[in-house]
């Protein structure tokens, strides 16, 4: 009863497949979908919010470079150096979500935004991208500003710590 | 050809959305001064002895020396922000983390309580928590009873 019902709809849509399409018509659709999609990343679109995190971010500058603007605070090694990104860890470490907040000025707009500066744990030292800028660094007596604070000792991993994010989760006004 | 116009326009107005908005200045006093160890959520790591405010912030409100406890904490005595400042912080974290421990018969914290409350920083701050966390734990137990 099923088989036979399925039997029946199967045929019916195989039918109507054939008589409303050619194959040659199948072949120049499916031609012009995979030149298209290929493509598509070629139009001449504004992207510079790529790879922020929140649209609309004006970006400009070398991520994996010491002298981006998100690392006007930074005392460690640049995660995207490392495996990772400017805003994810590197496979094999923990997010320390303890961490320590600034901000840095965005060249692109003047505007003052809040980073961030999770450590990556878990792993030893990555040595790549070393990068010591410490802009409104504070001595250890004031630990909640100060960037030599090893922030890993707070997150699951604890001590070991492989690299730094500079992630924005907030504009200054 | 309409397809390709329709990838376009969708692409253009993906990308032109949203300009990043400003953040709520007492929030991002927040951030600034409390959220690097309390977290965004107010959750904390009790794990590594940074308390959750979360849940459990207004309850500090129900018993005595918790008032001037959340005032007088190093935390909040010993930051870079004002008094006007602080005291709008602390009303922005009872009323987002602790709503539903709030007293309804609450006050709002005012500049001129903080300034007068910060003067007189806490020596045995952790015995002193332990206490008060006590008191409402007892407060709890009795109001469920």
């Amino acid at each position: 009863m099923l088989g036979k019902w399925l039997d029946n709809t199967v045929e019916h849509v195989t039918r109507r497949q054939a008589r409303l399409t050619s194959r040659r018509s199948l072949l120049s659709r499916f031609g012009l979908l995979v030149i298209g999609a290929g493509f598509a990343p070629l139009l001449p679109v504004f992207r510079a919010g790529a790879f922020a995190e929140a649209p609309g971010i004006p970006e400009e500058g070398d991520p994996n470079h010491c002298s981006y603007w998100r690392y006007c605070a930074m005392d460690g090694y640049l995660c995207g150096c490392c495996g990772g990104s400017a805003t994810s860890c590197p496979p094999g470490t923990v997010v320390s979500d303890i961490t320590w907040i600034g901000t840095c000025r965005n060249p692109a707009d003047g505007k003052h935004y809040v980073i961030s500066y999770n450590d990556c744990c878990g792993k030893s030292a990555c040595g790549n991208c070393g990068c010591q800028r410490d802009e409104g660094d504070t001595p250890l007596y004031r630990p909640q500003n100060s960037n030599n604070v090893n922030w890993c000792a707070g997150s699951q991993a604890d001590v070991p710590y492989h690299c730094s994010l500079a992630v924005v989760i907030g504009v200054k006004e | 050809m309409r397809s390709v116009l329709l990838i376009i326009l969708l692409t253009a107005l993906i990308t032109a959305a949203g300009q990043a908005a400003a953040t709520d200045p007492v929030q991002f006093d927040y951030m600034m001064n409390c959220q690097g160890c309390h977290l965004p959520d107010g959750a904390g790591f009790p794990a590594r002895n940074v308390p959750a405010v979360a849940g459990n912030l207004g309850n500090f409100l129900t018993v005595e020396g918790g008032r001037e406890f959340l005032v007088q904490v190093p935390g909040s005595a010993q930051s870079d922000l004002d008094d006007a400042r602080l005291a709008a912080v602390l009303n922005w974290m009872l009323k987002t983390f602790s709503a539903a421990q709030l007293p309804s018969d609450w006050q709002p914290y005012d500049a001129a309580e903080v300034r007068q409350l910060r003067q007189f920083p806490l020596i045995e701050v952790t015995p002193l928590r332990h206490r008060l966390m006590q008191q409402i734990e007892a407060q709890l137990q009795e109001s469920k009873r």
